[in-house]
């Protein structure tokens, strides 16, 4: 792993705190782990892993780093859509931040690390945004089917065909963005350009 | 069809604003979700109130042990676990659930809950335990729910007898294992279903019903309305709720939830190495007691203070309850007090005359009619199962 300069200064120190008591062959998965990946697993586990289950689930577990990546496996297994890469990001993510020796209690990720990370999305243009139906439906389908049901018609959350928020593209953008209950913020998984071919294709539907 | 043009023009100045606010957003969400998804949930405060949540959703929540003063856990108080949550309610209302019998029988059947009310009626109290109660005192630790002391409660229940249904429909000499399956669902389909089975002496025993009934009350929505298996003195993995099929096999059921998960080895495994020999199914409660006051961290008066909780044996009564407050190097016998039924549990109550001040440690172990004790630790396994290592609370005796 390479780290910048400028990352340098928030590199997570989260599994440098309760150490008393770990044994030799733990210390292995005591890696840090910087601002940017640490930011784009905790999108993931927002978006991929609390599909089935709250992040609660994950975050009172403290394990090994082969017990963290027999559970990725398992979760990849029943269905969490989660790219080889990803699975490798939160394997590592979570075995810094989870893992046997870490308090009860974990500090909050710093805010400060938080507001200094730059954007995970590609640089973007002024202008108009346009929505391309034919990309959204896969869009759809990899992040929100499964709790919207198969052709939006609906699952564990409520169906998105012909429904008032379509006509209200501001409404659904925020809705999108920022979540609301169980339905998760995609602001860090999506970019806007996969919001608005969602969208474009919900509406043809 | 909608009149909207498939493309739509988003401004990306605005775009980018939101998403910036956005971030901020998913970190702080990331804390609320608990309170908020069990909101979602349909959770409300009277179902499941004073619940210790360790997942929000499905709903996984445990009881505060200082509610175990009382012989009966009320069912609002009473620990929730499911793998999926609880289904629907309208596929469970009266008018449309049915019971279905079906497998190696004469007479493959279904039931109506009121077809079922015409069997004997059945009451007993039993205590009803997760598994996974206290999976995390297990070291090295093991992933699952972290549940502490309070996934247990005791209840009674109302039903009927599982071996007068099997009659009606005729079980078949081939038959060995009884299946079970609920209604609930994961939200994705590729999620393994909760599928188990028990052997056919723990299915055609007397005390082994279907109960609809709890505390008196119908059954409620958590805890598997309209009716749910009842397995007194076996963990609660058999008890199967929002009951809806029963199969008579020859072979034990297949699948994730009978063939890897609930299983604890035979043999001893080494510490923190998976399980890779001979392992059977989770099935009889060990001896364990718990205690119910005083608290953790409470602070005393000296003089005399009245220790009290509880203690169960599943299939085994409760012989005798003893407390300790140096470390396990004496013990001083407990008085068995209140109720005493098969599967329910036994309450105890000792007196301890406090006279100094400071910080002590009470511990309580039981031992069962076998001569079983429980020890300070119990085996450890990868799952973290039937946890019945000493119970603890520390209490600070003020001057
Ligand atoms: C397709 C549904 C699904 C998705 C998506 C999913 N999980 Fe799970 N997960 C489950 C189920 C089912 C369980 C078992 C729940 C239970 O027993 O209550 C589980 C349990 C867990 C547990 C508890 C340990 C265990 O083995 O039971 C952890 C930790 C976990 N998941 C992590 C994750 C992570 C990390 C992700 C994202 C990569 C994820 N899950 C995505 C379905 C899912
Ligand atoms: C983990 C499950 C889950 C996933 C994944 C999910 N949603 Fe949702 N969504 C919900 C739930 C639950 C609600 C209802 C939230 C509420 O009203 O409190 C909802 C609500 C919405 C709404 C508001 C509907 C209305 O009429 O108010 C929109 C729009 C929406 N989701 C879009 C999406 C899109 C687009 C995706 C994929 C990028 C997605 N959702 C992925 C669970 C999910």
């Amino acid at each position: 792993m390479t780290i910048s300069g400028h990352s340098r200064a928030f590199l997570l120190m989260i599994s440098l705190v309760g150490l008393a008591g770990v044994t030799a062959a733990q210390k292995e998965d005591l890696g840090v782990i910087s601002a940017a990946p640490a930011l784009r697993a905790e999108g993931l586990i927002i978006a991929r892993c609390s599909v089935c289950h709250s992040a609660d689930l994950i975050a009172q577990q403290r394990l090994p780093r082969a017990r963290w990546e027999a559970t990725v496996e398992k979760m990849e297994h029943w269905g969490a859509e989660i790219s080889n890469d990803e699975a490798d990001l939160l394997v590592r993510y979570l075995s810094a931040r989870y893992h046997p020796g870490a308090p009860d209690q974990l500090p909050p990720l710093d805010s400060e690390f938080r507001k200094a990370e730059p954007l995970a999305q590609e640089p973007v243009a002024e202008g108009p945004l346009t929505g391309v139906a034919a990309r959204g439906a896969g869009i759809f389908e990899h992040n929100c089917q499964a709790c919207h049901g198969a052709m939006a018609i609906g699952g564990m959350g409520p169906k998105l065909v012909k429904t008032p928020i379509l006509k209200h593209e501001e409404l659904f953008l925020e809705m999108v963005l920022h979540g609301r209950g169980a339905m998760p913020a995609w602001s860090s998984v999506l970019s806007p350009q996969d919001i608005a071919d969602i969208h474009a294709w919900l509406v043809t539907r | 069809m909608n009149e909207e043009p498939a493309s739509r023009s988003l401004s990306r100045r605005t775009l980018l604003k939101r998403v910036i606010q956005g971030l901020g957003v998913t970190f702080a969400l990331g804390h609320v979700i608990p309170r908020v998804m069990a909101e979602a949930g349909g959770v409300s405060k009277n179902e499941a109130d004073h619940l210790i949540v360790h997942v929000a959703r499905p709903l996984d929540a445990e009881t505060p042990v200082q509610e175990f003063v009382s012989y009966l856990t009320p069912n609002s108080r009473f620990f929730v676990r499911s793998h999926f949550g609880p289904p629907p309610a309208e596929p469970l209302s009266d008018p449309n659930w049915r019971l279905s019998v079906s497998g190696l029988v004469d007479r493959p059947l279904t039931f109506t809950l009121q077809d079922l009310k015409q069997f004997e009626e059945v009451t007993l109290t039993a205590v009803v335990q997760c598994s996974g109660n206290g999976r995390v005192f297990h070291r090295p630790k093991v992933p699952g729910v972290q549940w502490e002391r309070g996934a247990v409660g005791n209840a009674q229940w109302a039903g009927v007898r599982l071996r007068d249904v099997l009659a009606q429909a005729g079980m078949q000499t081939k038959g060995r294992h009884v299946q079970f399956q609920g209604a609930d669902r994961p939200v994705v389909a590729t999620v393994p279903l909760f599928i188990r089975s028990i052997p056919l002496e723990k299915a055609l025993h007397p005390d082994t019903i279907l109960a609809y009934e709890m505390n008196g009350r119908p059954l409620p929505l958590l805890h598997g309305a309209p009716l749910r298996v009842i397995t007194p003195g076996w963990m609660a993995d058999s008890c199967t709720k929002w009951l809806t099929d029963i199969t008579v096999q020859a072979e034990e059921a297949k699948g994730y939830y009978m063939q890897t998960a609930y299983r604890v080895p035979t043999t001893p495994v080494e510490q923190g190495i998976a399980a890779r020999g001979q392992s059977i199914p989770v099935e009889a409660m060990v001896v364990k007691s718990l205690i119910a006051a005083p608290q953790e961290g409470e602070t005393l008066k000296s003089g005399p203070v009245s220790i009290q909780g509880v203690a169960w044996g599943g299939e085994v009564k409760v012989a005798k309850v003893e407390v300790s407050l140096d470390e396990g190097k004496t013990w001083e016998t407990a008085r068995l007090v209140g109720e005493d039924h098969p599967y329910a549990w036994r309450q105890w109550q000792l007196v301890w005359k406090a006279k100094t001040a400071g910080t002590f440690t009470i511990l309580c172990r039981a031992t069962d009619d076998h001569g079983q004790t429980q020890s300070k630790t119990s085996p450890w396994n990868p799952s973290g199962y039937l946890w019945n290592g000493w119970d603890r609370v520390t209490i600070t005796v003020a001057a």
